[in-house]
């Protein structure tokens, strides 16, 4: 194996898959990159993996001998760092021999053999779907936060993504709060996908927002290409529990709140409130929600809000922090919220949202004692 | 008039009433040890020896360095009732010494073959042979200050009473228990015995109780022990408890002293062991040394020859100070067992616990920073956790390494005894109810534990069959799984695996708290080990888990400085 490529272009490379790479791992092959050289491909192929995750990226580079080898990867992604701007000519002498010289610096680096690397999953992409990837970045921006983080329910630790002829939609939660936004699309097939969050957070860190991602799916994987880069992940295997069914549709009391006055109320009162539960009461009546909290052993506290109400008065409690964290992601500075009952799940909307997307975000309320 | 002539009533010739107080008074040689060193104590000596031959039978010496007595009080003090420690019967309210019945020597004197040679300061010595209660000679000796007192075949004219002397071994053992006590009574003097020439026991005399406490059953017992210091009105609890994590099933030491006098009494034992509540293994017995100090007339010590029984006034009140006594010992972070062989720190104000005894008054305020949910910028408190299972922090007087499992046990336990009996936990309503199945005998505690379970957070409704659907669960930390829980919980209601433990709520948290805590293994983001500590720390007892496992140990200061040389 023997080629020459650029310092920053093996930066950029590197700084891909690098994110894919364990920091602790078992497996040594792990812990290094995978370069794959070859003139008929016309450059570089750099790729890592944690095997949950795969993400491959091609850089040009000009090859004069095909060959594969594997290097530690923060090695690599140090020497590239301190390299001086310039060309970069690497020769493996035998399979794990690696020499690295750039102007008069030399380095020698030791590497496995290409073989142990784990192979990727076979998903083949001439019947890709495509979206645009800014698309693909908000829906997840606004919905994966919702996925579970407790390892009981597998299904509820992916976001769903359904693809349909018109419209594509994700939703995650953890059975406690629900996120869901619909983008309308063109020309799609229908499909279910329940992706790892991790996944989705590699689309949204590698892909440009003006790029065009395709995606496909094999029997438990799927893979997104965009540009020369690839990312691969595992599926978790549905059926996602029927969340249509759970999203209230007779919730006949509305609030309309001020999205940063709410968020403030809330973060005041939950400086009392229990750390464990984060228990909040807000009692809804007139042009008014009261807030408030006790705990025991440390104390109270009250505040006040005008909003928009319409509806009979209600008293109900949450979990400050799931309010909070919903606020966070809501695009506008008004939000309206609706109720049914306080045992029953709560919607909170943004309102006057200039955009082709919807949004929407569902919270259960906690039972409260008096 | 009957055909059996009538008895007339006559009083006892001296030496019969002897032999019957003897059979009060003197069972066996660990009796004679006991009322001979109780007496040489009385006489305020710095050193007492004790000799035994053969378990004690063939031969019991006790020697003093104490006050001694001329003759005439040699003389008297062998006869019945004679006593120099109290003079009226307002003197027994309150009395100080071991001894004040008058009784021990003429008993003992009665049955055996005794000698008491005895020099007080600037008289001449006195020899008095007595055998079976009669004197035998009288006469001038020479000797040091102080008494020694000499039992040559015990019971020998009771050969009744001998039959029921038990193995040398035994009685040996025996003896050396009744020194064993007395020395706990006295750290100030020397104790020695010997049994057929080889040293049974040796204490040095010492400054502190714990020095002879290590003296007599060795640091590695002493360094278990946590101090007692409580006062409640006129009740004052000092002494030593042990921490409930090194407490074993077996060979604890359970000594009580009232007013610096051995008693037994089985019931402040077991109100010192309630004060153990809810931090100890089922089974295991905590060793504990207690020292109730209450004014004379609170408490009567003349209840029995033996005196070895107290009656006190107020019962009650004594068993709650004692029981609150030992809990107070227990909650300081600093009764964390320390790494290292640093020894045990009577005042080793590890985490400076003045103030409030419980919590947190010693820990780096800025801990507490984390409390707000608005970001912090002060300076905190470094927290580092290690093997996803231990977290590491610095301390005032040195580093504490706290367990995440038992940690969050302890502060679940405490919250959920509070909602057991307030109001109940905040129920987080679920979207997606969960439907579990459940084998019958589990479905029957469902049924039988429903309201307590209401109460932790899970209301559950019966489905069909075996199943049933739960509404609402609680929601202790991010990675809680309220399936799996509840499936664990009713497994080990169903299966009554509690050990003995006596209360159903606390068995019942306890089991709910080691279901719903964060296990071993899982990695903790910064705010959440913060969380934990901020908790623990404002817990009751933060230092014990609920399982009779430590939650806590300390690396003192101490003993990193001892380790590198530093001291
Ligand atoms: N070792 C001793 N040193 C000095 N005086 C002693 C000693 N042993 C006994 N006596 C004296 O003998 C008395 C009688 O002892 P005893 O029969 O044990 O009765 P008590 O201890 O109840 O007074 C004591 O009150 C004390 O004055
Ligand atoms: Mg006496």
């Amino acid at each position: 194996m023997k080629f020459t490529i650029t310092r920053e272009q093996l930066q950029e490379g590197l700084a891909a898959v690098a994110a894919a790479i364990p920091a602790k791992t078992t497996l040594p092959v792990l812990a290094n990159v995978l370069v794959e050289a070859s003139k008929q491909g016309g450059g570089l192929r750099l790729s890592g993996t944690d095997l949950d995750i795969a993400v491959s990226t091609t850089v040009p580079a000009e090859v004069d001998a095909d060959g594969a080898v594997t290097l530690p990867a923060k090695k690599l992604i140090d020497i590239a760092r301190e390299l001086p701007s310039g060309p970069v000519r690497v020769t493996a002498a035998g399979e794990a021999r690696v020499s690295i010289e750039s102007g008069r610096s030399k380095f020698k680096l030791l590497g496995l053999p290409r073989e142990e690397f784990p192979s990727f999953p076979a998903v083949k992409f001439e019947k890709a779907w495509k979206a645009a990837a800014g698309v693909v970045h908000k829906l997840v921006g606004h919905v994966a936060f919702a996925a579970s983080t407790e390892e009981s329910r597998p299904i509820l630790n992916g976001v769903l993504w359904e693809l349909r002829p018109d419209r594509m939609r994700m939703v995650a939660t953890n059975g406690h709060r629900l996120a869901k936004m619909d983008v309308p699309a063109t020309g799609g097939s229908t499909a279910d996908l329940i992706v790892p969050p991790k996944a989705l957070e590699q689309i949204r860190r590698l892909y440009a927002g003006d790029a065009e991602i395709e995606l496909a799916k094999s029997d438990n994987h799927i893979g997104f290409r965009a540009g020369g880069t690839l990312v691969y992940s595992r599926l978790i295997e549905g059926p996602y529990p029927n969340y249509e069914q759970v999203i209230p549709r007779e919730n006949d009391k509305q609030a309309t709140v001020d999205k940063a006055a709410m968020a403030a109320a809330l973060r005041r009162m939950s400086v009392v409130a229990s750390d464990q539960t984060h228990r909040i009461r807000l009692a809804f009546a007139g042009g008014n929600v009261k807030f408030s909290v006790q705990t025991p052993d440390l104390g109270e506290a009250q505040d006040e809000l005008a909003v928009t109400y319409e509806g009979e008065p209600l008293e109900i409690g949450f979990n400050a922090m799931y309010l909070l964290e919903i606020l966070k992601y809501m695009p506008t500075d008004e939000v309206r919220i609706t109720f049914k009952a306080p045992e029953r799940a709560a919607t909170i909307e943004p309102v006057g949202w200039n955009d082709p997307a919807s949004y929407m975000a569902l919270v259960m309320p906690l039972r409260l004692v008096d | 008039m009957s055909v059996v002539a009538r008895a007339r009533v006559q009083l006892l010739a001296g030496n019969v009433a002897d032999q019957i107080a003897a059979g009060e008074v003197v069972e066996r040689p660990a009796s004679v040890v006991k009322e001979l060193v109780e007496n040489a104590l009385d006489a305020g000596p710095q050193t007492v020896r004790v000799e035994l031959e053969d378990g004690g039978k063939t031969l019991i010496r006790v020697s003093d360095d104490g006050a001694g007595m001329d003759r005439e009080d040699a003389r008297l003090a062998l006869q019945r009732h004679a006593t120099s420690k109290i003079r009226t019967a307002a003197d027994l309210i309150g009395v100080a010494t071991f001894g004040f019945r008058g009784e021990a020597l003429p008993a003992i004197a009665s049955v055996s073959r005794f000698e008491l040679e005895t020099c007080g300061d600037g008289d001449a010595a006195t020899r008095i042979r007595v055998t079976g209660g009669r004197v035998e000679s009288e006469a001038e000796s020479v000797r040091q200050r102080g008494t020694t007192v000499t039992v040559r075949g015990l019971f020998y004219n009771t050969p009744a009473r001998r039959k029921f002397l038990r193995a040398t071994a035994t009685e040996t053992r025996a003896a050396v228990e009744a020194l064993t006590v007395l020395a706990l009574t006295r750290p100030d003097v020397a104790f020695a015995l010997t049994s057929d020439g080889r040293g049974l026991l040796d204490c040095p005399p010492a400054a502190r109780l714990i020095d002879r406490v290590g003296a007599l059953w060795g640091a590695e017992l002493a360094e278990t022990l946590l101090a007692v210091s409580h006062r409640a009105g006129p009740l004052e609890v000092t002494g030593f408890a042990q921490r409930p994590a090194q407490a074993r099933p077996a060979g604890r030491k359970g000594y009580v002293f009232v007013r610096g006098r051995p008693i037994r009494d089985p019931f402040i034992l077991r109100a010192a062991e309630a004060g153990y509540r809810s931090t100890i293994a089922p089974g295991d017995r905590p060793s504990l040394l207690l020292f109730l100090e209450l004014p004379g007339d609170a408490v009567d010590v003349n209840v029995h020859p033996t005196k070895l029984e107290a009656r006190f006034r107020d019962k009650f009140f004594v068993e709650k100070v004692v029981e609150e006594a030992v809990r107070e010992a227990l909650a300081p972070l600093d009764s964390a067992a320390p790494l290292g062989g640093a020894g045990f720190q009577v005042s080793g104000a590890w985490f400076q616990t003045e103030g409030s005894a419980h919590a947190a008054s010693g820990i780096p305020l800025d801990l507490f920073g984390a409390r707000s949910l608005t970001p912090d910028t002060r300076h905190q408190t470094p927290l580092l956790q290690v093997f996803e299972t231990y977290i590491l922090f610095q301390a005032d007087q040195g580093v504490a390494i706290v367990d995440q499992h038992s940690a969050h046990e302890r502060v679940l336990y405490e919250d959920v005894m509070r909602q057991l009996s307030g109001d109940g936990a905040p129920a987080q309503r679920l979207l997606l109810p969960l439907t579990l199945d459940f084998a019958p005998a589990e479905l029957d505690a469902i049924e039988a534990h429903r309201e307590l379970l209401a109460r932790i957070g899970y209301e559950i409704e019966p489905f069909s069959g075996r199943s049933i659907v739960v509404h609402t669960a609680p929601n202790p930390h991010p990675r809680f799984e309220a399936a799996r829980c509840l499936q664990e919980l009713v497994a080990d209601l169903a299966g009554g695996r509690f050990g003995g433990w006596q209360n159903r709520l606390e068995r019942f948290a306890a089991t709910y708290a080691c279901r719903a805590a964060i296990k071993a293994g899982q990695t903790l983001e910064a705010d959440e080990m913060r969380q934990l500590i901020v908790r623990l720390l404002s817990a009751t007892l933060p230092a014990h888990d609920v399982h009779g496992r430590p939650s806590m140990v300390q690396l003192p200061k101490e003993e990193l400085e001892r380790r590198f040389g530093r001291t």
